[in-house]
């Protein structure tokens, strides 16, 4: 392409640029001012120089809240990736006419607000709720199970949450790659199963990695789970920084919570990017 | 290939040269608060009745009849809107930020910080024809000595909600909140000062105290109800209508709100317990800002009428400290008048929640944080 043609081409990333400009980058600029400042007497956040807001997010206090919370988005990526290749797989390669439909009906309930499917989870697990009806009509349980207000709950909210996050991007990759490959695996006399693993598990790799980090990121930080599902114990990082802005009056430490949340996840994002970057380079070796 | 591509590397120099912008930035900001100055007059602002205008309000969600609202338009011929917050957090950095509204509902303790930045209306009392009903309670409260700022809309107790067919042996004490029968199904209240407060009562110490000793034993009192509990949570109408809990700390409006939606209203008891009753209260009121303050005055005048009051009591269930009001809410809880909040109890065992020094807040928001984080 002549330079002439690249920078033609390059004003079309204006409009987006200025947008994610003003409406991303700006805002986060005021967060990590913000996360400098500090509460005025009246409640009100003032931007400033100090450190302290960083200095209390490192109290050991809040270890056990970021570990429940990885903990917990760990729990979920596993749990999303068990239930999330199986469809992805059945969709790609026996869905035939009908894939499109499939897709859609995978992704027109995540058109729903999440806190409203989360409220709806409340009602299916409440002790008097509709799983607990169904154990009870079927002899399984005639005390009912405690189902909700437990960490179990929590991490079934976000499985929920998030799964299509795991099932699309497995889909695309299971979609581009050969099925000749399949193919040959089997001349080769591989067993079904040492065809998937030498095979179409390696080819999906990077769908599955990117699966992973998009349910990953989002599920750390999530608050909506923990706070309609969960107990006294499933405090997570997304409630403590909500807590921040919205009861404890304290924007410039949510704010800072929120950074070093972010720098955190990041560490995450670049290692990820960095094993894409690999696998475009040289899609052999990785 | 993934789904994100890298594109051109991001240099070391390129991210030295951002932050320094954002440093910058973040210098030239200092100083500044995140709201806006607003423009208000030099020795605020001072509002005599009369329509001025068309009325916005900014309330809670479902907390006002609209057929009220609908018949103050018509009355007066003009226009009511009603925009809603879901936090007090939230309306209050609306209105720092700019916007106008002409009716705000805080509770005290954020009605006094307002007053304090000046961003609230004074008006006389007596301008109001139907000021007189209202409980003497709320005369020259702490966060507005004059009575010039503030009336009250609705207010309610703190206490335990909890099911007669599944506890018993309830003593009228907030000890009761970890009552065996209620073990791994009591929660509660997820609100810093409902939570330490309760603990603070019942250790004896004042409802509002800021001595971190103290506090530090009304923490150690709030983790071992956590262990006994199942949730700290402010769906108290939820957590009881769905069968989750049998014994939660509540707000008498919200139970209330369970009894009208249960098929056995009866097994659903409130008390309100001897160690202290915390009383709460949402005013309404104008803020400085307001663009038709004279028709916000008329509103609450209209909203004090006893007939109106009691209309919107029978609407919203919760508790209203006037003439009219109070009868009406007597008959609403008839079957458990334990729910009804007892004038006398205002003046004597009554407690309200009082924080107006920023360090005690800060503390009392560190306890709180810890108990949920641990």
């Amino acid at each position: 392409m002549t330079a002439r043609a690249q920078s033609f081409w390059a004003r079309f990333l204006l409009p987006g640029g200025l947008w994610l400009f003003l409406l991303f980058a700006i805002p986060l600029a005021l967060v990590l001012a913000l996360s400098f400042g500090f509460t005025d007497d009246l409640g009100r956040a003032v931007y400033a120089f100090e450190l302290d807001n960083y200095a209390d997010a490192f109290d050991p206090l809040y270890l056990p809240v970021l570990l429940r919370s990885v903990g917990f988005a760990l729990a979920t990526v596993v749990l999303c990736l068990a239930i999330g290749y199986p469809v992805a797989y059945y969709i790609a390669r026996y869905g035939g006419s009908k894939k499109h439909i499939l897709i859609a009906l995978l992704v027109i309930p995540f058109f729903v607000n999440y806190l409203v499917r989360t409220y709806a989870w409340v009602a299916l697990l409440a002790d008097e709720g509709l799983v607990n009806s169904a154990l009870g009509s079927l002899n399984i349980s005639e005390t009912g199970l405690q189902l909700i207000n437990t960490p179990y709950a929590v991490i079934g909210g976000l499985v929920y949450g998030y799964l299509v996050f795991m099932i699309l991007p497995i889909y695309a990759s299971l979609e581009r790659m050969d099925p000749a490959l399949i193919e040959a695996g089997k001349d080769l006399f591989g067993r079904p199963f040492q065809t998937f693993i030498h095979v179409t598990l390696p080819q999906t790799k990077q769908g599955i990695l990117a699966g992973c980090v998009l349910v990953f990121l989002p599920a750390v930080g999530d608050f909506v789970s923990a706070q309609l599902l969960g107990g006294p114990d499933t405090y997570m990082v997304g409630n403590l920084i909500q807590d921040q802005f919205f009861t404890a009056n304290n924007w410039p430490f949510g704010s800072a919570l929120t950074v070093v949340m972010m720098i955190f996840l990041s560490f995450w994002m670049v290692g990820y990017l960095r094993s894409a970057a690999r696998e475009a380079r040289d899609p052999v070796a990785a | 290939m993934g789904i994100v591509d890298l594109g051109a590397p991001f240099t070391r120099r390129q991210a030295l040269q951002a932050a320094a912008v954002g440093a910058m930035g973040a210098y030239g900001l200092s100083g500044c608060t995140v709201s806006r100055e607003l423009d208000v007059p030099e020795g605020g602002v001072s509002v005599k009745p009369g329509i001025d205008g068309d009325l916005l309000i900014f309330n809670w969600a479902q907390y006002m009849d609209p057929a009220l609202k609908k018949a103050f338009s018509e009355r007066y011929d003009v226009e009511v809107n009603e925009i809603n917050f879901d936090n007090l957090e939230a309306m209050v950095t609306k209105l720092r930020a700019g916007g106008r509204y002409d009716l705000i509902w805080p509770t005290p303790e954020y009605a006094y910080r307002l007053n304090k930045e000046g961003l609230l209306a004074n008006f006389d009392r007596s301008d109001l024809k139907n000021a007189d009903g209202i409980s003497s309670f709320y005369d020259s409260g702490w966060w507005d000595p004059n009575s010039e700022i503030s009336v009250p809309y609705a207010y309610y107790t703190t206490g335990i909600c909890w099911r007669e067919d599944e506890v018993s042996g309830m003593t009228g004490s907030w000890n009761d909140l970890t009552n065996p029968d209620g073990e791994g199904r009591m929660f509660i209240l997820d609100d810093y000062q409902e939570a330490i407060g309760e603990a603070n009562l019942i250790n004896g110490w004042e409802l509002n105290t800021p001595d971190p000793n103290e506090l530090e034993i009304s923490k150690e009192t709030l983790l071992e109800q956590k262990e006994f509990a199942r949730g700290i949570s402010t769906n108290s109408t939820q957590n009881l209508v769905n069968g989750a809990a049998s014994i939660h700390q509540a707000w008498n409006g919200d139970i209330v709100n369970v009894r009208n939606q249960v098929d056995n209203p009866e097994v659903f008891r409130y008390q309100t317990c001897k160690e202290g009753v915390p009383v709460g209260t949402d005013l309404m009121c104008i803020p400085a800002t307001s663009r038709s303050p004279g028709t916000a005055m008329l509103f609450i005048d209209w909203m004090l009428d006893p007939e109106n009051s009691a209309q919107n009591v029978m609407w919203n269930g919760y508790p209203q400290p006037y003439e009219g009001a109070r009868e009406a809410f007597a008959s609403l809880v008839e079957e458990e008048p334990s729910i009804d909040v007892d004038l006398n109890q205002l003046g004597e065992g009554g407690l309200e929640y009082r924080l107006d020094s920023p360090e005690d807040r800060a503390l009392w928001t560190q306890i709180w944080t810890e108990v949920k984080a641990s």
